[in-house]
């Protein structure tokens, strides 16, 4: 018994100058907060990420860094592949023993990194748009907890913003009653037509023709003529994968046809579009995935962003997933200092972090570059006080958001070409 | 009916023009030096990225185009300079072309991104031809297409140096003995190839647009072209060129875009089976 005392007496003292030996480490092992960016870092989205979060991590350092620690940035490439995203996201949370990962990009490459994320327990900043994601979440929250859609809303929100659109142009005079799509041959369309056609047929507006196209598709020419034929309306692209967006807008300026070109067509969000296009994506209209356009800033940090963003890099961001990165660095910050000022023990602990993440909800949104705050299940939320795809138009070189008005900085114009 | 025919008369014969394009001077490059090519889509893809660049830079377009099918004949001279150690054996050929490829495409990326670019066209204005609209630059295409491919021929068959480079693809140490500089003859091949292929590039930019990912898609367009019309025939690849344009059109029209590819390919692999030389080879 007087063993069993002794052995007893020995574990617990061992086990609190164990505990006490890891926390102070802890303490003095922080010396500066770890920010990784994940994404392909070959394709305008991850480079955009990179460099986004490293403006950011500058600005923040120049102020003083997070609770006084300097950010260090530390970067990993998804290629776009699964397994590769995977390792990577595990090599920055394990080996670079970052704080927090930023970025993404790409659905299913997503979702294999949330699985990787749940278990090294990592706050994930995310970018992408599947529903199945904020899914995830809600179903199991403990697991999944961590994952906070930053960068754009959830795509079932397209056909929500896609209905607007065609509502925006029969108020605006154009009666745009029978409707051509042109979409990928790919999944992440379907559930977006799916939702589209009860909302236009509530409008009273008709699918003339549904049309699926397969990755590189460049003959748009032989559509749009069919399109014309089937006395449409306008053309309604669904277009991220395709990758030929472009081509599109080209040889519908070619043509001339009488309808409208407007739609989602990813390519068209891009600043650099009509340089691209040579001019030919005039008159566009597309929805601007990510909420934020580089002529159409709808917040003055948004506006300061890309100016900053130019001045650093020589070029306004290549792609909408620039805002969300460099949002999701304030937002990490905002999130560790209201824990801090709680008086949490440790206010860099992700489980202590979600709580405070999850505080930016529709009454307290975070004012970044877009207004920021989340629904239950740690998607974006919708709306016209928060991000929304906003209803644009490329007018002379410009973008424009045209609808809703209260963030439209110009109006809805119809090509010269156009009689109706 | 005839509103149909006449769409798919007119849009085939413009794709398989460029494409023709394309697979003849990666059938050359084969019929002559043994050599798959598979940096061919790189030179596609090139000249239109190099045209653009100077036409944005305020390069006259003209100069531009010919500074662009400039770089598309060095780069057959790189083709050249890199496979020429390892030509005999046939899978380095393979590795060292698609690695340059590769290379090519990866260095696009970088500094372009993966979207499109696109040069305006040089001929504004549409025709129409009994309803059916057709852009004057698809017609000049066809016309630049066309004669480049007759004039390709001609020289082949008709001029002295056509006649040492069908001595060469015939046998090349035939040709080495009889006093042609076979090197020569490669390299002249590849220059005239992969200039061949860079034109196609900046006809293709004028009417659609080209991404780093459009070099590979040149590749397999080319190889599936020449495979159809037999390997090393410049006439069988100049006619898969047009039955390729075809299937292609046709397949939009009656069947949607999305089961376009997969058809051409169907028709390949069907016409291989039928008859595994291709429409025009000949069993060695």
């Amino acid at each position: 018994m007087r063993y069993a005392k002794a052995v007893l007496t020995a574990v617990i003292l061992l086990a609190t100058i164990t505990s006490l030996c890891v926390q102070s480490g802890q303490k003095a092992e922080r010396e500066k907060v770890v920010v990784g960016v994940i994404g392909p870092m070959s394709l305008p989205e991850g480079m955009a990420e990179e460099k986004a979060v490293k403006l950011a991590a500058e600005e923040i350092n120049a102020q003083g860094g997070i609770l006084g620690y300097p950010i260090e940035v530390v970067v990993g490439d998804t290629k776009l592949d699964s397994n590769t995203a995977s390792t990577e996201f595990r090599r920055l949370a394990t080996i670079e023993n970052a704080d927090v990962i930023i970025g993404g990009f790409s659905s299913g490459v997503m979702l294999t990194m949330m699985e990787t994320m749940a278990e090294t327990k990592t706050l994930f900043l995310a970018d992408a748009s599947s529903p199945a994601h904020a899914k995830k979440v809600a179903e199991n929250y403990e697991r999944y907890k961590y994952w906070f859609r930053v960068t754009q809303n959830n795509g079932s929100t397209f056909a929500l913003d896609l209905a607007d659109m065609v509502k925006f142009l029969k108020v605006s005079g154009y009666d745009a009653s029978k409707v051509y799509i042109i979409r990928d041959e790919h999944v992440w369309t379907d559930p977006v037509v799916e939702a589209l056609k009860p909302l236009l047929e509530a409008e009273g507006v008709e699918i003339v023709k549904d049309v699926r196209v397969p990755r590189g598709y460049s003959e748009y020419e032989q559509l749009i003529q069919d399109a014309e034929s089937m006395d449409a309306d306008l053309i309604m692209p669904i277009l991220a994968i395709a990758g030929t967006g472009d081509i599109l807008a080209k040889q519908w300026a070619t043509l001339k046809p009488n309808l409208l070109l407007a739609g989602h067509d990813l390519a068209a969000i891009d600043a650099e579009f009509y340089n691209k296009t040579n001019g030919m994506a005039n008159y566009e209209i597309f929805i601007a995935d990510g909420g934020a356009l580089v002529t159409a800033p709808p917040t003055e940090k948004c506006k300061e962003f890309v100016e900053a963003y130019k001045k650093k890099y020589g070029h306004y961001p290549e792609s909408h997933q620039a805002y969300g990165a460099y949002d999701a660095v304030y937002l990490y910050k905002m999130a560790v200092e209201m824990a801090a000022k709680a008086g949490e023990k440790d206010p860099f602990d992700p489980d202590v972090l979600v709580k405070y993440l999850e505080k930016f909800d529709a009454s307290n949104p975070a004012e970044l570059t877009r207004p920021i705050a989340f629904y239950k299940n740690h998607d974006l939320m919708w709306g016209d006080k928060y991000v929304r795809n906003w209803i644009s138009q490329w007018q002379d070189g410009k973008q424009y958001i045209i609808y809703p008005d209260s963030v439209a900085n110009g109006e809805f114009k119809l090509p010269p070409w156009i009689e109706k | 009916m005839i509103d149909v025919l006449l769409k798919i008369i007119v849009f085939g014969a413009v794709v398989g023009g460029i494409w023709g394009l394309v697979a003849s001077g990666f059938s050359l490059i084969f019929g002559v030096s043994r050599i798959l090519n598979f940096a061919h889509g790189a030179a596609f893809v090139c000249s239109a990225y190099v045209a653009f660049m100077l036409i944005s830079s305020g390069v006259n377009v003209y100069a531009s185009i010919l500074a662009g099918l400039a770089v598309s004949g060095l780069l057959g001279i790189l083709v050249y300079s890199l496979t020429r150690p390892v030509r005999k054996n046939e899978v380095m050929v393979i590795i060292v072309t698609l690695a340059l490829a590769l290379l090519i495409q990866q260095i696009l990326l970088v500094n372009f991104g993966d979207r499109g670019i696109s040069i305006i066209p040089l001929v504004k204005g549409v025709v129409e031809l009994n309803n059916l609209k057709v852009t004057n630059m698809r017609v000049t295409s066809f016309i630049l297409a066309v004669v480049s491919l007759v004039s390709l021929d001609l020289v082949i068959s008709k001029t002295s140096i056509g006649k040492r480079i069908l001595a060469t693809s015939q046998d090349s140490e035939a040709a080495m003995l009889i006093g042609i500089d076979v090197e020569r003859i490669f390299i002249l091949v590849m220059v005239l190839s992969s200039i061949l292929a860079g034109f196609a590039g900046i006809l293709y930019a004028q009417i659609f647009a080209i991404s780093p990912e459009t070099s590979l898609r040149a590749l397999i367009y080319a190889f599936a072209i020449v495979i159809l019309g037999g390997l090393g025939s410049l006439r069988g690849s100049i006619v898969s060129s047009f039955i390729v344009g075809y299937i292609l059109v046709v397949t939009i029209t009656f069947l949607g875009a999305r089961w376009s590819e997969f058809v051409m390919l169907l028709a390949i692999v069907t016409i291989l089976v039928v008859k595994p030389t291709g429409l025009f080879g000949v069993e060695e």
